[in-house]
């Protein structure tokens, strides 16, 4: 099983911060300014908590929710990257197209259509799983490079800014563009779907019957179909889909909210540190809105430590991989004997 | 020794002595403790409290580990197998084979004089060069066996040996065992077929509720003293008087082939389906059960159908599910369950108290209804599953080799519960699918037996052990 035990993120996190600081200081960094520029960098201000570690956290937060409700249900969906490039650019599109409808029409169109495009990015593994039988990994991580591809062939040609000097689109229509949600800084309203989003697939989880078989098929799939009588085919399209579609949507929230144009490299890659995201929640999406928070902060604070204290930015990366790996080692060995 | 779990305690003032030479038998119900014990001795777990002394050799207080288990001679070989399947056996065995005997080459030649000299002493035969997942389950086991007779163990532990093998296999195996006690070592069976056991034990260890109740040679023992020091209660061994047959309600048309077969089913009675493994009974309880119908062929089934699976670990139970979610996959649809906007929610509070009424009435062993169902003892899985499976009074109940695996009292809950469900008010139709022809015997109202797919019933006059028995075989020629 990929769950770890309760304490598995505190052990994750604590060791993660353990390592690095001994490793630091070996390389003669001063630890204390490094972690010291961490913190300020993350949470030192107003700006600093919403406008950076709020504001990164949100790509994070609905990617880990996809990877999160795929893996309960057993589905191993790699492919959170390439939904989020489909619901980003299906996202753009109709926003650019729709330029002059009124905002509280335009934007949950926006964000309609990139929830549609994530799901129909995921049905392709979807279908070849359910039906064929095919290896969701596979599927799921080639279709990726095809989505990052494809936009950037659609960023070159069809939706290139009109001068096409840029290997960038026009500008997003000002009508779809997320409202702010906390006034002074850059924190826009797609945060706030998130975490109603978290909240509302943690209570599904818990509570509700469909939340119950999810968790069934993924946990013991024999078991559900022989005994639960589930029919494990469609709860697992369902839950497919339905990842690829808040993957997507995470897509369109970045670029209605912080990019405002759609770049070739619009992700660095927030569909795989996703993964990483939900591992360290253990799976559980009020745990994700914490988990995505922290590696948006370590994202945020990184820039002031290179600044302050002289530490190269890729360290940030080595605290996310020893936090993901400090889980995995607490991960229960065997369901109970 | 002792070991608890939480509150669960395990072990309490159990002991166990092995001398060479011997075959000691270690038995006792599900849930009993011999597992623990076993792992205890392999270095798998630490003792709370106690002592092991091999040779006069005394282990450390905080127990052994797994390798120093190894060295002073404990060779265990497990209930699950572990092989590669995709290896053959002698990849297999080389697997177990410290590297220093052949450098980097895996250590062929050894191995093959090794087993040659093993097979001389003990008869033990292996497949070297099938790959072992073409190998039936008796020659894994005896693959298993070669394994830990390549360290040359000073006592040989197996864990439930019989239990996978068929019956014809249970006789090599047994003689088998004599043999390797024979050459000085020390065998400790574990088991809770009492027959087999009492073939082939030269002393036997009795543990109940995690102490060690009897202790005592063969010679001293019969079937039924043993019987009752494993549960403790001499009257709970008698088998209860049958209860009248009602004529009922049910047909079932089942084509499992070209020419179709029937099987006709009354409410409160029960019908045994008596064949040898592999003639269509997964196809058949599944497709009356309504589980996966792989067949053509139309089952007209009641609502509500009960099925209590073979591979209840796998099948009939989450491990990793707790008692309460385990009720609920079975019930997660009836309307008193569901509750809040659009009946989309589960009333957890109805399904934990359903729980504990079950973990009460049917005397279920565990911490409560928070507990892992994974657990819980083998007897006390099938206990949460019949529970759950009887619950709601079903119209039609299909059980498949419920008994399989279970010790004696677990066995006869079955039984009884199976045995009460056709004298209670609103008896539900029975189909109890087995390849145990006692089981089927002592149970059922009609029988039928089941031949490649094809259903006959028995006649009455014919019901014996002998009658069944050669209809089984008889119409599979």
């Amino acid at each position: 099983m990929i769950r770890a035990r309760w304490w598995g993120p505190f052990f994750g996190i604590g060791l993660a911060l353990l390592v690095t600081s001994g490793a630091l200081a070996l390389g003669g960094y001063d630890v204390g300014e490094a972690l010291a520029a961490l913190w300020r960098g993350a949470f030192g201000s107003e700006q600093a908590i919403a406008s950076f570690t709020l504001k990164r956290s949100v790509p994070l937060l609905l990617t880990g929710l996809a990877v999160a409700l795929a893996f309960r249900a057993g589905i191993w969906n790699i492919g959170a990257e390439g939904q989020l490039y489909a619901g980003a650019v299906a996202g753009f599109t109709v926003g650019l197209i729709g330029g002059g409808l009124p905002s509280f029409v335009l934007v949950p169109m926006v964000l309609l259509a990139s929830l549609a495009a994530g799901a129909a990015w995921a049905t392709l593994p979807t279908l070849m799983k359910l039906k064929g039988g095919t290896n969701e990994v596979i599927t799921t991580l080639l279709l990726n490079f095809v989505a990052i591809n494809l936009t950037a062939w659609l960023i070159q040609g069809a939706l290139q800014e009109p001068r096409g000097v840029y290997n960038e689109s026009a500008p997003l229509p000002e009508s779809a563009h997320l409202p702010i949600l906390w006034s002074g800084t850059d924190l826009h309203v797609g945060f706030a779907v998130a975490v109603v989003l978290a909240v509302g697939l943690w209570i599904v989880f818990r509570f509700t019957r469909v939340g119950f078989l999810v968790r069934a098929i993924g946990e013991g799939p024999a078991a559900a179909r022989i005994t639960g009588q589930v029919r494990s085919n469609r709860i697992a399209a369902g839950v497919f889909l339905a990842s690829g579609a808040l993957a997507g949507l995470a897509g369109a929230v970045q670029v209605a909210g912080v990019d405002l144009k759609l770049y070739e490299s619009l992700s660095p890659g927030w569909g795989y540190t996703a993964i990483a995201v939900a591992l360290l929640a253990r799976l559980n999406p009020l745990a994700v809105i914490l988990t995505a928070i922290f590696f948006g902060a370590l994202q945020a604070g990184a820039a002031g430590m290179q600044r302050a204290a002289g530490v190269p930015f890729a360290w940030v990366n080595v605290i996310e991989a020893i936090a993901v790996l400090g889980v995995l080692v607490a991960a229960r060995e065997r369901e109970a004997a | 020794m002792r070991r608890t779990f939480g509150s669960v305690v395990a072990l309490d003032d159990a002991r166990l002595e092995v001398a060479r030479g011997e075959v000691h038998a270690l038995v006792g119900e599900n849930g009993a403790g011999k597992t623990t014990l076993l792992s205890i001795l392999a270095g798998h777990l630490t003792p709370d409290a106690g002592t092991i002394e091999i040779d006069g050799l005394a282990i450390p207080d905080r127990g052994w580990t797994t390798r120093e288990a190894w060295d002073r001679g404990v060779g265990m070989v497990h209930q699950h197998f572990a092989l590669v399947p995709r290896l053959t056996g002698e990849e297999n065995l080389s697997l177990g084979v410290r590297r220093a005997r052949g450098g980097w080459a895996l250590p062929t030649d050894w191995i093959r004089r090794r087993v040659e000299a093993i097979r001389e002493e003990t008869g033990l035969d292996v497949d070297l060069r099938t790959p072992v997942e073409e190998l039936s389950i008796g020659e894994r086991q005896r693959l298993e066996i070669m394994k830990v007779l390549l360290r040359d163990p000073r006592i040989l532990v197996l864990d439930e040996p019989t239990a996978v093998l068929a019956p014809s296999e249970v006789d090599g195996l047994l003689t088998l065992l004599r043999r390797l006690a024979g050459e000085g070592r020390a065998v400790l069976l574990v088991a809770h077929k009492l027959d087999e056991v009492l073939r082939v034990a030269d002393r036997i260890t009795v543990l109940r509720n995690g102490s060690t109740v009897l202790e005592s040679d063969r010679s001293k023992v019969t079937a039924r003293s043993v019987a009752e020091a494993m549960v403790g209660d001499a009257e709970a061994l008698d088998t209860p008087e049958r209860t009248e047959v009602r004529v009922g309600d049910i047909r079932a048309r089942w084509l499992g082939r070209d020419d179709g077969t029937d099987l006709e089913l009354r409410a409160g009675e029960i019908v045994g389906v008596a064949g040898v493994e592999g003639n269509g009974q997964r196809t058949l309880a599944r497709a009356l059960s309504g589980r996966e119908l792989t067949i053509d062929g139309r089952v007209h089934l009641p609502e509500g159908v009960a099925y209590i699976p073979q591979d209840r670990g796998r099948e009939g139970l989450i491990g990793s599910f707790d008692l309460t979610e385990n009720v609920a996959l079975g019930h997660h649809g009836d309307p008193d369950v569901r509750g809040g906007p659009g009946a989309l929610f589960l009333r957890w509070s109805a399904l934990t108290a359903r729980t504990r009424e079950m973990i009460h009435t049917f005397g279920i062993r565990t911490s409560g209804s928070r507990a892992a169902a994974g657990s819980l003892s083998g007897g006390n899985q099938q206990r949460l599953v019949v529970a759950r499976e009887l619950h709601g009074s079903p119209k039609l109940v299909v059980a498949e080799n419920p008994t399989r695996g279970l010790d004696v009292a677990g066995a006869r809950f079955v039984h009884d519960q199976l045995r009460r469900l056709r004298g209670a008010d609103q008896a539900p139709a029975i189909v109890l699918v087995s390849t145990d022809l006692d089981e089927v015997l002592a149970l059922s109202d009609r029988i039928y037996t089941l031949v490649r797919g094809r259903l006959t019933e028995v006649p009455a006059a014919e019901r014996t052990r002998e009658g069944v028995g050669a209809r089984m075989l008889e119409a599979s020629e």
